[in-house]
């Protein structure tokens, strides 16, 4: 299908850094398309719009409230929250269930492996994929084509067939129960994801570019790190945070590979239900710890990862 | 001496591919060289050649079509619901126009939050006596008892109630990749079908839809694969209960290889189950897409 960053003039893709984000797939392609197009699906009568923007509003309100109650039950007291019938605002608002959650063993250590995994798997991912695809997309070999393919259907592979053998290898290897050794598996993830990402990326630098650099001197390898990376360092920053995402919320993986020592929140969050019994309040607490520092995150760049999320899909 | 360019991009490519190669493709030989034989679940216990012995007990095994039956249903729930919500949202967007930005954005959110946590905080809302679902249908009249809907613990809905969180945290991922597709749509044709009398309804199934086919294609295919591979908002809402009736097909492998300790016949299933998406998989893309009918 035709995208539309192909369509931006190349001016405007060299001029900025971060020319090769495509933001021109969440807006029509060219200039003169997106008047046309606002005539086409917008509605016009002011009526029509009001019943639309209710009916958004509404959604939105639908959408967004469970999150919102797992907020405000982290807020109640432990007894609140299993009240019957229960309320939506707390009676009594209090930090208590952070402090809980906070206070108990492993929690702080499982929220530092978190990182130290989703950072290692993400910067391994970038390492590889960034080279691979641009392999991919500027020398359009039948390898680069057989490769994408099978990274595609590396995406199919349930992580739950993998994850033995998988830890049964680090552990052959005396790394079992390591992040570095969950990064591996949690890359297995993101890898196929970043490759199909950045190819998109790479896509939308015009060839002229390295052909220049190359002319002057520079090596193909010198022409990628120092021309066409800073072009693409926006798609790679859309690349990085997918991964860290993936490597951040997985949960399959880290449950088969890691025990005591190098466990991430998201099995601590489950060990909860079973170790503690239902202990609501504590869990509602970390689970908002855990979530809100990435939806802020994600927020705040939203243009890129939208940008991103399009492309990668979009794409196909 | 210089090197060619078609030997640049294999070096390009290598270290990449050696990661899958070790990491993907290796343990996926490994889960198929099992699933031929009869394994201890001790470490350097006996391993015995059975054949294809694991695959007639897997075929013979209630437990495994059922979670197959199951998978299936619950990744078609899943994914039109999603579909449908999806592309309401992303006409809703669309119609509203550029005013609408910044709540496109705001409906994101779920898609960072992780599954574990969406499972259990719709487990919360779900939950027999404290969950906030039943007490609200109750004051609004709709439901006689606040427990009058088992939602996890009858087993005959219980199904439908776990793919909840998963619609909730993907429908976005429909949404905003439905909106971008919508955004391609060339404003004049729908200029010309609205002069030729198109009503709203053969609009969307006329011009909209078929339009819009291979984004379409791609966005079913990638979350049809996401879903039939669903775990942890099932594990974390019931864990496969009641009685079985939610147990799909991630977590009968993983009970079978973990909790019952049978890494052969866990292994046959996962291959069969591996072998089963990517046959689904390719006649979706054969059919929905259909590549070179560009209308």
């Amino acid at each position: 299908m035709s995208i539309a960053h192909k369509e931006t003039t190349m001016e405007t893709r060299i001029t900025t850094t971060t020319a090769a984000r495509p933001t021109a797939v969440t807006s029509p392609g060219g200039g003169p398309r997106r008047g046309v197009n606002r005539e086409g699906l917008e509605a016009g009568k002011r009526s029509t719009r009001t019943i639309l923007w209710i009916l958004l509003a509404a959604s939105l309100v639908l959408y967004g409230f469970p999150f919102v109650y797992l907020l405000l039950t982290s807020f109640k007291t432990p007894i609140d929250t299993i009240a019957v019938p229960p309320t939506i605002l707390p009676k009594e608002w209090t930090v208590v269930n952070y402090m809980n959650a906070l206070g108990r063993g492993g929690v702080v250590a499982s929220i530092i492996n978190s990182v130290q995994t989703a950072v290692i798997s993400t910067l391994l991912s970038l390492l590889l994929a960034v080279p691979a695809a641009y392999g991919i997309t500027r020398y359009k070999t039948l390898s680069g084509r057989v490769f994408i393919m099978a990274a595609l259907v590396t995406r199919m592979v349930p992580p739950v067939a993998i994850g033995i053998p998988l830890a049964s290898m680090m552990a052959s290897v005396g790394m079992s129960d390591t992040p570095i050794a969950l990064a591996i598996a949690h890359t297995t993830i993101s890898l196929p994801l970043s490759i199909w990402l950045m190819s998109s990326f790479f896509e939308a630098v015009p060839r002229d570019l390295e052909e220049a650099a190359t002319v002057d001197g520079c090596s193909r390898l010198g022409a990628l790190w120092r021309v066409v990376v800073p072009v693409v360092s926006g798609g790679i920053a859309v690349t990085a945070i997918f991964a860290f995402l993936a490597s951040w919320n997985e949960f399959l993986f880290a449950l088969l590979m890691t025990a005591i020592r190098s466990q991430t929140t998201p099995v601590v969050i489950a060990n909860f239900q079973t170790q503690f019994g239902l202990d609501w309040g504590s869990m509602t607490a970390l689970a908002a710890v855990y979530s809100i520092p990435v939806i802020l995150l994600t927020l705040l760049l939203q243009r890129k990862i939208v940008a991103g999320m399009t492309l990668g899909a979009v794409k196909g | 001496m210089r090197i060619t360019d078609r030997r640049f991009a294999l070096y390009l490519m290598t270290p990449a591919a050696l990661f899958l190669a070790v990491f993907v493709a290796y343990p996926l030989f490994r889960l198929v060289a099992d699933s031929f034989f009869k394994i201890s679940p001790i470490v350097g216990g006996p391993r015995d050649f059975v054949g294809l012995d694991n695959y007639v007990r897997a075929f013979t095994d209630e437990a495994f079509i059922g979670a197959g039956w199951r998978t299936l249903a619950y990744t078609l729930v899943v994914v039109t619901l999603e579909f449908a919500l999806g592309l309401g949202m992303a006409l809703l967007f669309t119609t509203l126009g550029n005013k609408s930005q910044i709540w496109r954005t705001v409906f994101l959110y779920p898609l960072m939050i992780a599954p574990i946590v969406a499972g259990l905080l719709w487990k919360f809302l779900m939950i027999d006596n404290f969950g906030l679902i039943g007490t609200l249908l109750t004051q609004i009249g709709i439901l006689h008892n606040p427990n009058q809907i088992g939602w996890l613990s009858d087993p005959g809905i219980v199904l439908f109630s776990v793919a909840i969180p998963d619609i909730w945290l993907t429908t976005s991922f429909m949404c905003l990749v439905l909106f971008a597709g919508l955004q391609n749509i060339p404003g004049d044709l729908i200029e010309a079908a609205r002069l030729d009398g198109a009503r709203s309804a053969s609009l969307l199934f006329r011009i909209i839809l078929p339009l819009l086919r291979p984004v379409i294609a791609v966005a079913l295919v990638v979350r049809g694969i996401d879903a039939a591979r669903a775990f942890d908002t099932i594990l974390i809402q019931t864990n496969g209960g009641p009685q079985s009736a939610s147990e799909t097909m991630s977590l009968l492998i993983y009970r079978t290889m973990i909790r019952f300790g049978d890494p052969g016949l866990a292994s046959a299933m996962g291959t069969l189950y591996l072998l089963a998406m990517l046959g689904i998989a390719f006649v979706a893309v054969a059919t929905i897409w259909r590549p070179g009918k560009d209308n």
